[in-house]
């Protein structure tokens, strides 16, 4: 097959090369014949004549080579400027044919372009989120190393725990699948500075090999380095725009010393400001100073890794387990790594997938209503095509010319969309809720420009073809003579107008059936009962530590005194120390024992919900006791235990919790606690957290840097004001504002929201455009059938029979879509399930809910082609012809 | 008789102007041009059909195959509008300059400065 592809295509090339050869040949033979003739005619012998045209022409051979040379220039540069003219002539054409049906330009071009733009803005999250998030060489390789229980995390969540600082040291030293480790972490400090006041300032500390990871180079001076560190790692690189607006871009600073914070640091050089700690970091630190990994342990930022080539994630975990394991003396870890994609850190990654997969289905349904419209275009236009294909225009020809006009629409419309996507990511990012800030990192890139692209030109080389099909099935002569209207009655076009309505109407099913999915989880997330009352509870926090409250006895005697004070103000009705805020949470880590009951496996780690609370805290968050008693004894020697009711029920099905002793041990001396009461089931923690899943509370211990008091009033947040002046008045300058628990409970529900109204959006626009599909093809239909009505009228039907048709017709393409799109729905909503809270991804009421909808808006769409119909006067539709 | 070298560019004029007429195959404009410079250009024969070339290339020419009074298959050449309106504008501009050089040339000897750079 190959081979005789290969060799036409070769044939045709030296046919072509023949031809020019040929021609030339011909002429110049032509030429030397006629010569010859003329000089036979003055007189020459024939013999003679010859050599003489010959010697008159110029060397033969040379000649021959040079004139080919120039009719084969000659015939490319024809070749092009056909081309040119070509399609200069096509795309005249093309925009006086778009131009002369201007709304039907219009809602072609808005349609795509809707379609392209909806594409375009969740397409730039997903690039910029899932694809590209790390700003460095090779970064398909970087992973986030971090560890989790290698047995017992029952908490629901995904754990992931900063390694300590022993064990990176242990793998950085001997873990060969990662070819470096990075980590840092942001930090404000003050820099002093000789005039004026301090300034708050980012600092960022990290590896001596960061800036080499990053493929990045200092700008002047040099690099910290290992020996830096050694040498007590004073030592600071600044930014280049801190270099240049504070330093004047002096070469003179560097030797002098800057103080950040208490400490002093020589500076050694500056790093270009394109340098970035990983993304979601907000903006570039000013200043660099080295890690000391020997004595610091890493933050929040936690451990980053670029795997060697070849390297894959299972392997590179086992390999830090055994480097982890041949490091202790049991061999035993009760922590296994946990390697994670920068994508799989995306907190909202299902969410992306699953807008993803809806905004597919959105261009889908946009796609499919221009092929609509442009089918009923070409139907109309089949004459002009029939008329031109008689007058020559070849087949090859045609097909340009119906290209050159759906790629017009669909480049314009491109455009257009990249325009609308661009606007709707910056609304995007304006509107987000801050659980989804890292939104504000997505850009429409060149990947997300590249897609844009693409899908102009495939779906504007499908729309050609389809135009050129669609013409070449009626013959020339038919549409010649048949008139406009009936030409297009072909049973095939029909039958494929109306599939693609149905599979617009099944696309749009599934999209609501997972909208209303969504809406109705956010419902639930909405009244889930929570188990208190966050209403008119309100949380002051004091950040004690920062005020000289060190020790935990100075800490007791402020807070004795503050809630002495605080609980005789009116407005306060109770109010209780709370370590955990609501919103939060805090686990116990150990191994997880009942008194008198065999321990857990050795390696077994279990964390478990624990707040240290006082007494009053269930009073004052309205969770009430189901058995035993609040503390008795508040002592830490006491060592009592509150438990809530899933804890009891998880350990006691049967028998009461009260009185028995557990520990969450670290070691055989770790002390056990008695239970004393069991409280009620609460999602402190959130809506989404489970609120049957083991809670302790001990009582509040003053372990915390802040103390977080949890007051309840019948008044609101500015009648709390008092507590603020109490906490100034005893030494804490600056508390933090009073904030409302409330709130805090609502903001959990501001990301499912958000998604759950991008979604709904989405769907609204697919099912828009559904029905103007729906509502185009029973205009089309009632037009072609305006003859068949007319003569239906004078027979005698009624017009509630002939409007019944029409809704039938309509209904029909409904409903089928309906049936398939529920059955997609059945499939598709699995992308959704991890978002669903309370509602099955096989909820019949979604299901009910999405055919219902669509039958509803369908016949919106059949109204106005069911009047037209109504409208029908059989007199002149009978003569119409 | 001496013969005089065709200068380069003006034999695309030349072939323009004897097209202008009427078309003609590649023999045709050769005896044309001998006949109508009384045969005082010295030009190969080949030269022509370059030229022809080239001017088709720019689409001052249009070729198509015609037959001969005697019969035989020959490339016939037209001139086309643009050929027509390049004919006009640069057979102006040549008898402007051609009247220019023979002035300077012929006349004003005794104007020119000392010419002792050529």
């Amino acid at each position: 097959m190959i081979r005789t592809g290969i060799k036409r295509v070769f044939r045709l090339a030296l046919h072509r090369r023949d031809r020019w050869e040929r021609e030339v040949e011909d002429e110049i033979k032509l030429h030397l014949a006629l010569r010859a003739e003329q000089l036979v005619a003055m007189g020459a012998s024939p013999d003679d004549a010859y050599q003489e045209a010959v010697r008159k022409f110029g060397p033969l051979v040379e000649s021959r080579a040079r004139l080919i040379d120039a009719a084969r220039h000659r015939e490319q540069r024809m070749q092009r400027t056909e081309y040119l003219s070509d399609l200069r002539q096509d795309i005249g054409f093309a925009l006086r044919s778009l131009g002369r049906q201007r709304s039907w330009t219009a809602v072609a071009l808005l349609t795509f372009a809707l379609g392209i733009g909806a594409t375009t803005a969740v397409f730039s999250v997903v690039s910029a989120l899932l694809l590209h998030f790390m700003p460095y060489p090779n970064a398909n390789r970087i992973v986030y190393v971090s560890q989790e229980p290698t047995e017992g995390n029952t908490t629901g969540i995904s754990v992931s725990i900063t390694p300590v600082s022993q064990i990176v040291r242990e793998w950085m030293r001997n873990a060969h699948s990662f070819e470096a480790f990075e980590t840092g972490q942001l930090v404000k400090k003050r820099l002093k500075t000789v005039s004026g006041d301090p300034s708050e300032v980012g600092v960022a500390s990290i590896f001596p090999t960061f800036v080499n990871f990053t493929g990045q180079h200092v700008v002047r001076g040099r690099m910290f380095t290992q020996n830096d560190i050694v040498d007590g790692g004073r030592v600071v690189l600044l930014s280049e725009t801190m270099w240049r607006t504070r330093f004047a871009a002096s070469d003179s600073v560097f030797g002098k010393v800057v103080t950040l914070g208490d400490s002093t640091y020589q500076i050694i050089g500056v790093l270009p400001s394109t340098v970035q700690l990983p993304p979601y970091v907000p903006k570039s630190p000013d200043f660099w100073i080295p890690f000391d990994i020997r004595t610091e342990n890493l933050g929040v930022w936690g451990l980053i890794g670029r795997l060697r080539p070849g390297v894959d994630i299972p392997q590179a975990q086992r390999e830090l387990d055994s480097v982890y394991a041949r490091s202790t003396s049991t061999g035993t870890i009760p922590f296994r790594a946990r390697i994670t994609t920068p994508s799989q850190r995306v907190n909202f990654r299902d969410s992306l997938v699953m807008l993803t997969g809806a905004v597919a289905l959105v261009l889908l349904v946009a796609c499919a209503n221009v092929a609509h419209l442009l089918l009923a275009r070409s139907a109309s236009r089949q004459r002009e095509l029939a008329i031109r294909a008689a007058l020559g225009a070849g087949r090859g020809r045609l097909l340009r010319q119906l290209l050159t006009e759906s790629m017009l629409l669909t480049g314009a419309g491109a455009l257009l969309g990249i325009a609308i996507g661009w606007a709707g990511l910056k609304a995007l990012i304006a509107l987000r809720p801050g659980s989804l800030n890292s939104l504000e990192l997505a850009r429409l890139d060149g990947t997300t420009l590249a897609l844009a692209v693409g899908v102009a030109v495939a779906s504007g080389v499908l729309f050609g073809i389809l135009g050129v099909l669609q013409a070449a099935r009626s013959s020339t002569n038919d549409s010649l003579k048949a008139s406009a209207l009936s030409s297009s009655h072909s049973r095939r076009e029909r039958r494929f107008r109306a599939g693609l309505v149905v599979s617009e109407m099944a696309l749009s099913a599934t999209l609501i059936v997972g909208a209303v999915m969504l809406v109705r989880s956010v419902v639930n997330l909405q009244r889930t009962d929570l188990g208190f009352t966050p209403h008119g509870l309100y949380a002051v926090t004091l950040p004690l530590a920062d005020y000289g409250f060190e020790t935990p006895a100075a800490r007791a005697s402020f807070v004795a005194e503050f809630m002495r004070r605080a609980r005789a103000v009116p407005s306060v009705a109770s109010a209780s120390l709370t370590g955990v805020q609501p919103g939060s949470r805090w686990f116990s880590v150990g191994r997880f024992q009942v008194e008198g009951e065999p321990p857990g496996p050795e390696n077994k780690t279990d964390l478990i919900d624990i707040n240290s609370i006082q007494s009053a805290f269930f009073a004052t968050m309205r969770i009430p006791m189901k058995e035993g008693t609040l503390f008795t004894d508040t002592l830490p020697e006491a060592r009592q235990v509150i438990v809530n009711a899933g804890f009891a029920r998880k350990h006691w099905p049967a028998g009461s919790a009260v009185g028995h002793r557990i520990r969450v041990a670290h070691s055989d001396k770790t002390p056990w606690y008695t239970i004393v009461g069991v409280a009620g089931e609460a999602s402190t923690s959130g809506p989404m957290a489970e609120s049957s899943a083991p809670l302790l509370y001990t009582a509040y211990d003053n372990g915390h840097n802040s103390a977080v008091v949890l007051v309840r009033t019948n008044a609101d947040a500015r009648a709390l004001s008092p507590l603020l002046d109490i906490a100034r008045t005893m030494g804490v300058r600056r508390p933090r504002p009073v904030e409302s628990v409330e709130e805090t409970m609502h903001g959990f529900l501001a990301g499912p929201r958000f998604i759950m109204l991008l979604l709904t959006a989405l769907t609204l626009l697919a099912v828009a455009l559904a029905a103007i599909g729906l509502y185009g093809v029973m205009s089309h239909r009632v037009a072609q059938d305006t003859r068949e009505i007319g003569i239906r009228v004078a027979l005698g039907a009624s017009g509630s029979r002939i409007g019944r048709t029409v809704i039938a017709r309509g209904l029909a393409l409904t409903a089928a879509g309906t049936v398939l799109g529920l059955g997609g729905a059945r499939w598709a909503t699995k992308v959704v399930e991890s978002q669903l809270h309370g509602v099955s991804p096989l909820d019949p009421v979604s299901f009910v809910v999405g055919a219902l909808v669509l039958i509803a808006i369908s016949l919106v769409a059949c109204l106005v082609p069911m009047r037209r119909a109504l409208a029908v006067d059989p007199m002149t539709a009978i003569r119409s012809d | 008789m001496s013969r005089l070298p065709v200068l380069k560019g003006t034999l695309d004029l030349l072939v323009l102007r004897a097209l202008s007429w009427t078309p003609m195959h590649g023999f045709e404009i050769v005896s044309w041009l001998e006949r109508a410079a009384s045969s005082s250009l010295e030009l190969e024969d080949s030269a022509l059909y370059q030229a022809v070339y080239r001017l088709e290339e720019r689409g001052l020419l249009q070729a198509d195959w015609g037959v001969t009074e005697n019969n035989r298959r020959a490339r016939y050449y037209k001139i086309t509008a643009a050929g027509r309106a390049h004919l006009r504008a640069e057979t102006k501009n040549w008898v402007t300059y051609a009247d220019t050089v023979t002035n300077i040339l012929t006349v004003a000897t005794n104007a020119q400065p000392n010419s002792s750079t050529s």
